[in-house]
């Protein structure tokens, strides 16, 4: 194999890891903090798709410029989510767990059926960007500007998240994931560090969203696809772990490329599986959590 | 409130035209895609046949093609036409328990569906069961009719009759050009769709004495396929030769474009390139790809029910008809004739009816010779065509006798 096509099977999936990483990211931090599965996180990143799409259509702005107002649209549903839901599944007295998990899964059917309902099922794209399908040729190596942009979106995201861990919220943050008890006795407004977290976490996904829109098809189905990958994420990360939800998502883009080189594409997932096998079964808290 | 109202009042009228149903009316069950992936084929072909279904029952002026008169079905004292949709969320399993549903709970004494093969395949197993006619409008995997069924019957071509067509062209205009098709690079989902069709188009470019350069069986739904696009990179065919649904078709050509590849030729196996939102969605990317195709809308002057039929399903769904869904209402067509023939809603009158088909091609939308079926059901007469996009739109380029332009030949540049 000559080296620019080793080099640009590394890059591919250097620029594919971080946008997972991004996805599990705030799928990681709700999780990290109260101990619920959302299994809406990929209908979260779909709704921002279709925000910035919709955005896009009524004012023609590029999606760099829409990218606050989206991020700020899903830090506002995320927050209702928490208070309209699942601080109600919280206080359910039996059984809490089972609850959480249909109550994010059933939000997730609805979510994706409200979107086929208002926007039809039709695959859509966002088509005139400055990057649109714009690629950079540095010696024989091509970088496809949407998804380096989105790569470079995904660094500043995790900065951002890394900042807001320093500043008193993300002590609180953090001090309410070591113990939900105890930081009610020192005056610290759980539900409201709760609530702050599940619009963390959809803003996130909402910016992995927006710049995913860059360069591919907005459809209702489109947080499927990337769902699954998240959780395995995670769940290699380390629950909780922002790091590990960095680090996890690029190992996860990297062994997805190279796996696809060397055995057949369709088994390009198998690669990635049976290393979250392997540290299911070796460190089951993941590479880099706490827990 | 005024919203529950509003629901309470449809779930009313939806009890209500329930009952109001006449006692002979024809019921046909619709197996499709309503949710998923698949939806946007789905519900265009919804569309596509209750524009058919109108056409058959309403009273118009007489439409030149098959059941094209109106006033429902003559044979059988003018009975009209009942369409009983459901949903197969573009899964095999699914799709064979909503055609269990339509049969046993609804009634339907025949199935028509389904887009995809491996749905079509579950379906039609169900159907040979109960004994019902199942008429495949669009599952174009050549296995389906190979299985020994007395109940299945496929008006639409299939990929074998489909890609003997594309390495026919590329015979013909390798002479035309001077610059023959030298290899191929295959590509295509792991279903069996996508299989089968490999499996025809490997064998065929065996005895064609084209080189099989790649090779890639990929998996549908991925989040990226850039390292697929790696791989038809290195090989550089001449012909890519896709056979993919409409969100991996739209992928494939962004994650080439992304690593700077622009293919010499691209023949795809219809499916997702043929849709509309592909087109949108890989916007100038599309420009001179390739596709079989059963229908030709620039075919007008030889079929003359194209223009009204396609007025009407334009007002019904606001786009062109396309390949899915001139032959979904071709299939509905012809099912509604042999029932018409049969004068009788019995499913072994309608099956026999059914095997004594005989349509010429200008009593239907398609450029094809007609429609009947061998022993096998599998529609001979079906006859494809080859178009390019060209300003975004499809345009007929093959056979040359019904060519509308000369392609643009990317091979030998």
């Amino acid at each position: 194999m000559a080296l620019d096509t080793i080099l640009q099977v590394v890059i591919s999936g250097l620029l594919m890891g971080l946008i997972y990483a991004l996805v599990a990211a705030g799928l990681s931090l709700i999780f990290g903090l109260m101990d619920v599965v959302n299994f809406a996180h990929g209908e979260l990143m779909m709704v921002a798709m279709y925000a910035v799409f919709t955005l896009w259509q009524m004012t023609g702005l590029d999606p760099f410029i829409l990218l606050p107002v989206v991020a700020a649209l899903l830090f506002g549903l995320g927050v209702a989510i928490y208070r309209l839901l699942i601080a109600r599944a919280l206080s359910v007295r039996f059984n809490r767990g089972m609850v959480q998990i249909f109550v994010t899964f059933g939000l997730a059917i609805f979510i994706r059926g409200f979107m086929q309902f208002w926007y039809g099922g039709e695959f859509r794209s966002i088509t005139t960007t400055w990057l649109a399908n714009r690629t950079a040729n540095v010696y024989g190596v091509y970088l496809p500007l949407p998804q380096v942009a989105a790569g470079v979106v995904c660094l500043a995201a995790f900065a951002g998240l890394l900042a807001i861990s320093r500043t008193e919220f993300g002590r609180a943050l953090e001090a309410t994931r070591e113990d939900r008890e105890a930081v009610a006795l020192i005056g610290i407004d759980r539900d409201r560090i709760f609530a702050l977290g599940w619009g963390l976490g959809a803003a996130t996904v909402g910016v992995a969203g927006v710049m995913l829109a860059g360069f591919y098809y907005v459809s209702p189905n489109v947080g499927a696809n990337f769902a699954l990958i998240a959780y395995v994420t995670v769940a290699l990360g380390g629950f909780g772990s922002m790091f590990g939800a960095l680090a996890a998502g690029l190992l996860i883009g990297e062994v997805e490329a190279i796996t696809a080189q060397i055995l057949e594409p369709s088994l390009k997932q198998v690669g990635m599986f049976a290393i979250y096998l392997a540290v299911l079964m070796f460190r089951p808290r993941g590479l880099f959590g706490k827990i | 409130m005024k919203r529950f109202l509003l629901a309470t009042a449809a779930l009313v009228a939806l009890g209500a035209g329930q009952q109001a149903l006449a006692a002979d009316d024809v019921i046909i069950g619709v197996v499709y895609p309503l949710t998923g992936n698949g939806a946007p084929v789905g519900l265009d072909a919804k569309a596509a046949y209750e524009v058919a279904a109108d056409i058959i029952n309403s009273t118009h002026a007489p439409i030149p093609m098959v059941m094209g008169a109106g006033g429902g079905l003559s044979g059988l004292g003018g009975a009209k036409i009942k369409l009983v949709f459901a949903d197969s969320q573009n899964d095999p399993q699914k799709a064979r328990a909503e055609a269990e549903r339509l049969i046993t709970q609804d009634h339907a004494i025949a199935i028509v569906g389904s887009y995809t093969s491996a749905t079509g395949a579950t379906i039609s197993q169900v159907t040979e069961r109960y004994e019902v006619p199942y008429m495949s409008a669009d599952n174009s995997s050549p296995s389906l009719n190979q299985r020994g069924l007395k109940w299945f019957f496929r008006t639409s071509p299939h990929d074998e009759m489909f890609t003997a067509a594309m390495y026919q062209f590329f015979k013909d205009e390798g002479v035309k050009t001077g610059h023959p098709v030298g290899s191929v690079a295959l590509f295509y989902e792991d279903s069996i769709f996508g299989t089968d069709s490999s499996t025809v188009q490997r064998k065929l470019a065996g005895e064609a004495k084209i080189t099989v350069a790649a090779d890639i069986k990929y998996r549908a739904n991925s989040p990226s396929l850039s390292a697929e696009a790696q791989k038809l990179k290195a090989a550089n065919a001449d012909v890519i030769m896709p056979s993919s649904y409409t969100s991996d078709a739209i992928l494939i050509l962004r994650a080439m474009n992304e690593i700077g590849y622009k293919p010499k030729a691209i023949m795809a196996q219809a499916a997702g390139f043929q849709e509309s939102a592909f087109l949108t969605g890989a916007g100038p990317l599309a420009e001179g790809a390739m596709s079989r195709s059963s229908f030709a809308l620039d075919a007008g002057p030889a079929r003359p029910a194209i223009g009204p039929v396609n007025a009407l399903y334009k007002a019904h769904n606001n786009k062109d008809m396309n390949d899915n869904t001139s032959r979904e209402i071709t299939a509905l067509m012809t099912l509604a004739d042999a029932i018409n023939r049969a004068g009788s809603a019995k499913p072994e009158d309608i099956r026999k009816a059914l095997v004594a088909t005989d349509i010429p091609g200008n009593q239907t939308i398609m450029p094809w010779a007609g429609i009947k079926f061998d022993e096998t059901g599998q529609n001979v007469k079906g006859t494809p065509v080859i178009q390019q996009v060209t300003g975004g739109v499809y345009h007929t380029i093959w056979p040359f006798e019904v060519a509308v332009q000369p392609a643009v030949w990317g091979v030998g540049q």
